[in-house]
Parts: structure tokens; sequence; C-alpha cells
């Protein structure tokens, strides 16, 4: 189990992770701006796809085998686990719905949107997704403080997102043209980053929730599974982007 | 005062309240528009809230429901009040429309409006204590009563029971609606529902189409109810489980299906929508705004679907009993595994696509207008993505109640165990590949046809399985057939014949004929009757005596079948019949020319001896719950565990858990055992 092993061990895979996000999405930006090949470009959502799933996630926990017996708490949060999962891979469809609109009407065009910004909220959102699992596994490890410190974090960095894609970038685009009802391209880039911003929100309200029971001391190392909760579905919400950011801002030619 | 019976007094309350709201309606009618049509919409719409609310207030007081549904009147006319002062404050114009609000005041009223009733009904509760910080009890104790089924109960039999309830409260309204336009279509030319015919603010055409297109919709919300109540009865029961995985959100999943069908009904008072079922665009996205309440109550009820099958999928894979391991669990449980994993994730899909119109009709989004760079038929592949795999959750759990049943009444092992149990997910995976076959003729790409045709053909495979399963099961058994029996061999003829009129549609060649005539009516009715409607009487009439301790009469049972399944075969021929000779969906009137009138006039008749059947079958069902014979026991002979202990199941299931030792189905063969419970002294029943 991972809250065995050494929290200053985990804080450096964390870092490591981090790094290697870092560098895809550097990567991923230098082969848009360049040659531009989509294989390429899929590969790499891909791979930090699974770094997050793997590393950030714990995905590997749904097939944990010493849980103790039914009604222990351990089972529970099992069943629990399995529960949040299920409900992730139903929402996913929603969003892989969404793809499929985008590629079907938009093919290999792309709306016109500021590039420096789309770069800039990413990262705000990569950066949120490190600092929860540093509040994960501080919870893990009974270090509430730091649990606290680095929730509170990454809730003010996915709020920073929120006020980067509906406060900054939805008015510029529409200045630029692109608008909800100006066609296809603005139709889609609107409902794309509005149902990803509406998933942020709510994973904004479940960081509150979160913050505001673990200042009363409801959480230990033991239990604290809302924790683990909004601490996956943040980072669901994180790699969701992962797929939407080049849909939305490096795939194909401006339409 | 004496004491009323509570049903009694629920129908003069309602009475009373529906007239109340019908006259309020009219004054306001009155004063906003300076006219009051007795047959328009607002007094409809007033007369319908208030009496339904008056109804269940009447029944159990200010309880759950009666709660739920004033605070979803109140919530969406706050909602559409707050977008229509907002319109107003910002200058925009049209800040009234044809009924009453505007269009997005509508919208985000019924959006409101289900929140609120969530808010009302207090099924959220325990959750917002949750993220308060406060623990709550494990499990509230339910009433004694029947009164437990009006409230919000955790307990999966007490929500198996409401979703059930619900379910044949949907059936007999979407049954309604499809006598009123069959009556139409009689004969041919417009005899009652013509244009000078007035409800609602439409004329009877609008009427004719708003009516068949809700059918459609109504009747898919009640199977899918229908299937959760089965699956939330009977699945911890066979799987040895006190209760479902997560049993707060078993309970918000059934309420919520409540805010749904009123919005999916109150879509024919605001001017009705002429789709059909399916919704395309660019008929949709111009039709009155009754389409989006039909968009917002799927929507609702799609969620109600998705975290109900979340709840079945998580009680079967954590919460089985010792020793059930895969292969020995009974088939309707692997059944109801396959069709959640449909349910799961592709009912998103047509949430989105619902979604997408409605955004596009109130933002001008153009997904589906090719003016603005839309394409249409996009919608149709997200809608059938869901809508496809869709007829599979309605008949996969069906299918596996005749494979539950059917080793039960013939008294022999079920042939094939494995091959049955895989087959369900076969169907369940293969379907997620077919959806285009809906699409030959809408202009997709050609080279998607033959793919698309292969794909369906395929299905038959695995359901050919399961044909050749219950036929070997059937040889040489010891039949019996009391009546759960018969609608078993019911479904299993008529789902033949559903099945076999399926391949013809899914060929190309035969389909561009083919594509919407009635033909294509009469071959998914019976497939639906034969996966849904017949197991589902039979499951039914099968598990009644383990819910009530009484059993439903045999007469009336058989009155019910007989009376059903001649009529049934009839009208569904008919069909067929009137299809291959030219007859069209889905619209009011056809040539006499056709020569279609007789066979159209038989089948109204054959359609109105159903709904004599399912009269037979309510009698029968709520005379049975106080007047019938009483049966505590091993009515069936079964060797399932839900049988092994008296009837009516107390609350937290298995006083004593069993353990798994043998197969599901080994009937007949001597000293062979399913389960045994732990302790020496065994709670049989006798």
């Amino acid at each position: 189990m991972p809250h065995l092993q050494d929290k200053a061990a985990i804080f450096r895979l964390g870092v490591t992770i981090f790094v290697y996000l870092a560098v895809l999405t550097g990567l991923e930006y230098f082969v848009a701006v360049t040659f531009a090949s989509v294989l390429f470009l899929i590969v790499i959502a891909l791979v930090k796809a699974a770094l997050v799933a793997y590393y950030y996630m714990h995905i590997s926990r749904l097939n944990a085998e010493h849980e103790g017996e039914p009604e222990s708490h351990g089972y529970r949060t099992g069943t629990m686990r399995l529960g949040l999962w299920l409900f992730l891979l139903s929402d996913s469809f929603v969003f892989g719905g969404l793809m499929v609109a985008r590629v079907n009407l938009l093919g290999m065009t792309r709306p016109e949107l500021n590039q420096l910004l789309g770069l800039l909220v990413t990262g705000i959102l990569l950066a949120s997704s490190f600092f929860m699992n540093r509040g994960e596994t501080a919870m893990e490890h009974g270090d509430r403080k730091s649990f606290l410190a680095n929730t509170t974090l990454t809730l003010l960095l996915g709020v920073l997102f929120l006020v980067g894609v509906v406060g900054l970038e939805w008015p510029m685009a529409i200045h630029a043209g692109v608008k909800p009802d100006s066609g296809a391209p603005g139709a889609i880039f609107f409902m794309m980053t509005g149902m990803h911003a509406l998933h942020v929100t709510t994973g904004v309200i479940f960081l509150f929730i979160v913050l505001g029971n673990g200042r009363k001391g409801l959480y230990t190392s033991e239990k604290h599974w809302a924790v683990e909760a909004a601490a996956v579905y943040w980072h669901f919400v994180d790699l969701v982007w992962i797929f939407f950011y080049p849909a939305l801002y490096l795939i194909g030619r401006i339409a | 005062m004496k004491k009323l019976n509570p049903v009694l007094r629920g129908l003069l309350f309602m009475l009373v309240g529906g007239s109340a709201g019908f006259a309020l309606g009219l004054v306001i009618a009155l004063a906003a528009t300076g006219q009051a049509d007795p047959a328009g919409s607002v007094p409809a719409v007033f007369a319908w809230f208030l009496g339904a609310t008056a109804f269940f207030y009447g029944l159990s007081g200010y309880g759950p429901a009666a709660r739920g549904l004033v605070w979803q009147v109140v919530g969406t006319l706050a909602g559409a009040l707050f977008v229509t002062l907002l319109r107003l404050v910002m200058g925009l114009d049209e800040i009234f429309g044809s009924f009453l609000f505007s269009e997005p005041a509508w919208v985000f009223g019924a959006l409101v409006g289900v929140l609120s009733f969530i808010a009302g009904s207090r099924i959220a509760d325990d959750w917002w204590k949750w993220a308060k910080g406060i623990s709550t009890p494990e499990h509230d104790e339910d009433p004694a009563d029947w009164r437990k089924y009006l409230g919000v109960s955790l307990d999966h039999k007490v929500i198996g029971i409401q979703y059930t309830m619900i379910a044949l409260l949907l059936l007999a309204i979407g049954g309604t609606f499809a006598l009123i336009f069959r009556t139409e279509l009689a004969a041919s030319q417009l005899q009652f529902l013509t244009a000078e015919f007035k409800l609602f603010n439409q004329n009877g055409l609008q009427i004719y189409n708003s009516l068949m297109s809700l059918h459609g919709m109504l009747m898919i919300i009640s199977i899918l109810l229908g299937v959760s109540g089965i699956m939330n009865y009977v699945v911890p029961l066979l799987i040895g489980a006190q209760d479902m995985a997560f049993p707060r959100l078993n309970a918000f999943a059934v309420w919520i299906a409540v805010p749904a069908a009123v919005l999916l009904l109150a879509s024919l008072l605001l001017g009705g929508f002429d789709t059909g079922w399916t919704g395309y665009p660019p008929l949709s996205a111009r039709a009155p705004v009754g389409i989006q309440m039909f968009f917002l109550g799927v929507f609702t009820a799609g969620w109600s679907s998705i975290l109900g099958s979340l709840n079945i999928i998580a009680t079967i894979v954590r919460l089985r009993a010792r020793g059930m391991t895969a292969w020995r669990m009974p088939i309707f449980v692997w059944a109801s595994m396959a069709t959640s994993i449909i349910a799961l994730t592709a009912t998103q899909l047509i949430g989105l696509s619902f979604q997408l119109v409605m955004f596009q009709r109130l933002l001008g989004m153009g997904f589906f207008d090719a003016t603005r760079g839309g394409n249409p038929v996009l919608f149709q592949h997200l809608f059938w993505f869901y809508s496809h795999p869709a007829v599979y959750v309605f008949v996969l759990p069906g299918l596996g109640v005749i494979s539950e049943l059917l080793p039960v009444f013939v008294r022999k092992p079920l042939y094939g165990y494995r091959f049955v149990a895989v087959s369900s997910l076969g169907i369940a995976l293969v379907g997620f590949l077919v959806w285009a076959h809906h699409m030959f003729t809408s202009g997709m790409n050609e080279y998607l046809r033959v793919p698309f045709m292969y794909s369906t053909l395929l299905v038959a495979v695995p359901t050919g399985v399961k044909f050749f399963s219950w036929v070997a099961t059937i040889w040489k058994g010891k039949i019996e057939t009391p009546t759960p029996m018969l609608f078993v061999l019911g479904g299993i003829i008529v789902f033949l014949l559903g099945g076999l009129t399926g391949p013809p549609n899914a060929t190309v060649s035969v389909d561009l004929h083919l594509h919407d005539t009635y033909f294509i009516v009469g071959h998914f009715h019976d497939t639906i009757f034969g996966g849904f409607v017949f197991p589902f009487f039979a499951a039914l009439y099968y598990w009644f005596p383990k819910a009530t301790g009484r059993r439903m009469n045999e007469t009336l049972g058989k009155i019910h079948f007989w009376l059903m399944t001649p009529s049934f075969l009839f009208l569904t021929f008919g069909m067929m019949r009137i299809g291959l000779l030219g007859m069209r969906r889905r619209i009011a009137d056809y040539d006499p020319a056709l020569g279609l009138d007789t066979t159209h006039l038989l089948m109204t008749v054959a359609g109105y001896l159903i709904a004599l059947s399912v009269l037979v079958f309510f009698f029968n069902f709520f005379r049975s719950i106080t007047k019938g014979e009483k049966a505590a026991g091993n009515v069936w002979n079964s060797r399932s565990p839900e049988w092994l202990v008296p009837s009516p199941m107390p609350a937290h299931n298995y006083a004593v858990p069993f353990e798994v030792v043998g197969e599901p189905y080994d009937y007949g063969l001597p000293g062979s055992r399913f389960v045994e419970f732990s302790k020496a002294k065994h709670p049989e029943a006798h």
C-alpha cells in the first residue's frame, strides 16, 4: 500500500511525474508549431494521460487485494473507489462524444485562440494536479497541515484556471469572432470548454468541502476517503484537459 | 370524521386540487392574455400540477412525493420568473413566449424545478450532511405499513417496488396515448384528431404527433424503470447481499425519475413536439418549446438510469456471497451486469445529443445546422450510439428472467450455462458496434453501410445461443405452466418473431425499402414485448409472493395471458403486413386507396384487447396485495436462495448468510445443492 511507503519518496515521485508532464506539454507545443504531426500529438496525450492515471489517480488501487472482511472500512472504501471509477468511466463518454463532435465538424481545422493563454491555463491545471497529489499524500501520512496547505493551493489554481478560460479566453474569443452562434468552430469551442469548466467548478466545490472538513479534523491517515475521491476527481478533470488542449489549440490549421 | 381510505382520499384530493388548478389557470390566462380558453395550455398546466400534488398529499400527507412536487412547481416558476426579469433588465426582446414564458425561461425554470424537487423531497439530505461533516446513521427504519413506498427508503426491496410502480404508471399512460392515436388510425381520413380539434393550444394533428412521440419515450422510460425495478429487487437477493452497494444513491436514482416523468408529460402541455421519440434535428430545432421539456425529462431520467446501473455493477462486483464465483452467478445477475455496462456508459451520448440540440435552440450554436457549419447526421450518430444499445438494456434483463425461470418450471438444468452467461455480455459488446444500421437512408457515408450490416447480423449469434439453450432446456423437461411460465413461453415465441424480422431490416438492400414503414414498428414491438414486457410480467407474477407473502390469482393471470398474447400477435402481424404494403410510420392518416382500412380497424380492436388484458392484470395485482392467497413458502419449488427463506422478505434480507456450494440450475439432479446457510438450523420455509 502506498501509505506504508516513505512520504518523502512519494513526494519525490510526484515531482518527477510533474517534470515529465511539463516536458511532454512543452514537447507537444513544439510539435504543434513545427511539424504538426497529429499522430505525435495523440501519442503524447496518451502518455500524459497514462502518467496521470497511474501515478496521480492510482488506478492500480482498484486491484487491491488485502482489503479485509466485507464489513471492514478497507473493503467499503474499495467499493466506493469502484463506484467513483465507474462514474468517471461514464463521464468520460460525454467528453468522448464532444471529441467526436469536434472531429466530425472541424476535422483538421481549429478555432483561432490565444496560444499563450492556452499554454498558461494548461500549465496551471497541471500544477494544480501536482499540489493535489502532494495534499493527498500528506493526508495519507496524517500530515494535516501540509494537506490543508497543498489543497488550498490546488483550489486557488483551479479558480485561476476558470478565470483564465471563462474570464479571459471566452471574451477574447468572442472579440476575435469565435462566437457561440458564429459557426461550428465557435459552437464546439464553447461547448467543450464550457462542459470542462462545469466539471472544474464541481471539483472546486468538492475541494472546498474537503478543506472545510479537513480543518475540522475529520480525516485521519486511515480514514480519508473523501480526500482521495476529491483528488481522483480533480486529476480526472486534468486528464480530460490533456485531450481537450491539443484538440482545441494544437491540431490542424486555423478555420 | 370517519377515516377515509387513503387511496380514495388521494383521488378525492386530486379531483378537488385539479379543478381548483384548472380554475386558477383560467383566471391567470384571462389576466395575462385577455381570453380564457378551457382547452388551452395554462389551465391544463395548473390542473395537472395541483392535481398531482393534491393526490400525493391526500395519500400520505406532506411526504417526500407531495413536498418534492410542490417544490418542483415553485422552483420552476421561480427559475422562469428569474430569467424573465433578467431579460427585462437586459432589455432583450421576446420577454414572453407563446406559453407565458419565453423558451430560455422555461428551460432554466425546468432545471431549477428538478433541483428543487431534489431539495424538497430531501433525497440528497444525507450527502448534504456529509458535506458539512455530520455523520448519519447507517439505515433509517422504514414505517411498517405501505406508506414506506411513498417515502425515501434506503431498502433495495422498497426501492425496487417504487421503481416498478412508477414503471407501471408510465406504462399505463404511454399505453393510453397509444390507444388514442390507434383509434384515429382505425380508418383512413381524419376522424377526431382533425384540424378543428383543439387541446392545449394544439390542433388534432399536432396532438397526434405529440402523443405518438411521447408514447415512444414514455414507454422507453417505463421500461428502463421496470428493468431497474426488477434488478433492484432481485439482484441483491440472488447474490446474498444485505442491500445495494450505495443505498442513498439508489434512493436518489429512483426519486429523480419522478421529476423526469413530470417534465416529459409537461411537454404535452407546452405545445408538444412533432419529431417522434428520436428528436432528430432539424425538425427538433424548430419544434415547439415542448421539446425542451422532453429533452430535459429524458436527461433527468438518463441520470436515474446511469446512477442505478453504476450501483448494480458495484453491488455485483463487491457484495456477492461466499463461494459465488463468476461461473456460479445466476444468469439474471450476468444479464443485469451486461445491461448495466451499457446503461452506465452509452446513456451519456443520448444526453449529449439532446443537450447539443438544446443549446442550438437556446444560443444558436450550429452543431446540427448545415447553414452554420453543422452536420445533422452527427446528431444521429450520437443519438443511436445510445439508442440502439438501449434496446439491449431493455431486453437483456428480460432474457435473463427467461433463463432464470425456465429451469424452475421444466425441472431440468439450464442447458449450456456458461454460454448463456457469456452471451449476455456478447450481445452487450456487439451492441456497441451496430448503431448506424438506423441510418442506412440518412445520407451518411455509403462505405459505412456494409460493416454496420455485418456487425448487426452478428448480434444474431449470441442471441441464437440463448434460443438454443432455451429449446434444449425445455426438451424432455417436466413442464409446469403456472402464469409466470406462460409468460416465459410467450416471451420466447414473441421474441423469436422479433428476432427473425430483424435481419431483413439489417440487410441494406432490404432496409432501403423497409425503412420508416410499419414493418419496423411491428419488428420492434415484437422484440420489446418478447424481450421485456412478457418477461416483466413473468417476473412480477413470479416474485410477487416474495414481496407480499401472497400470490396473484392464477385464473386472472391466465385470462391476462390468453387475452394479451393472441391480440398482440395479431397487432404486430398487422403492423408488418401494412408496412410491407406501403404504410409509413408516424403519420396520422393514409390513403384509402391503399386498401389498409380493414387491417387497421382489426389492429385497433386488438390494441383495445391488450389494454383490457392489462386492466385485468392491474386488478389482479392490486387485489392480490391484500386479498391474494397466502404464500409464505417456496411457491415455485425453486433452488434459488431467496425462496429458501419465508416470504415476505425481512428488511435486511438473510438473517443468516449463505454460502454457494454448487451449481445454480441443477434441477432434477439428486443430492445437488446450490446454497447452504451457515448455521445448522436451516431457516427453510415450509
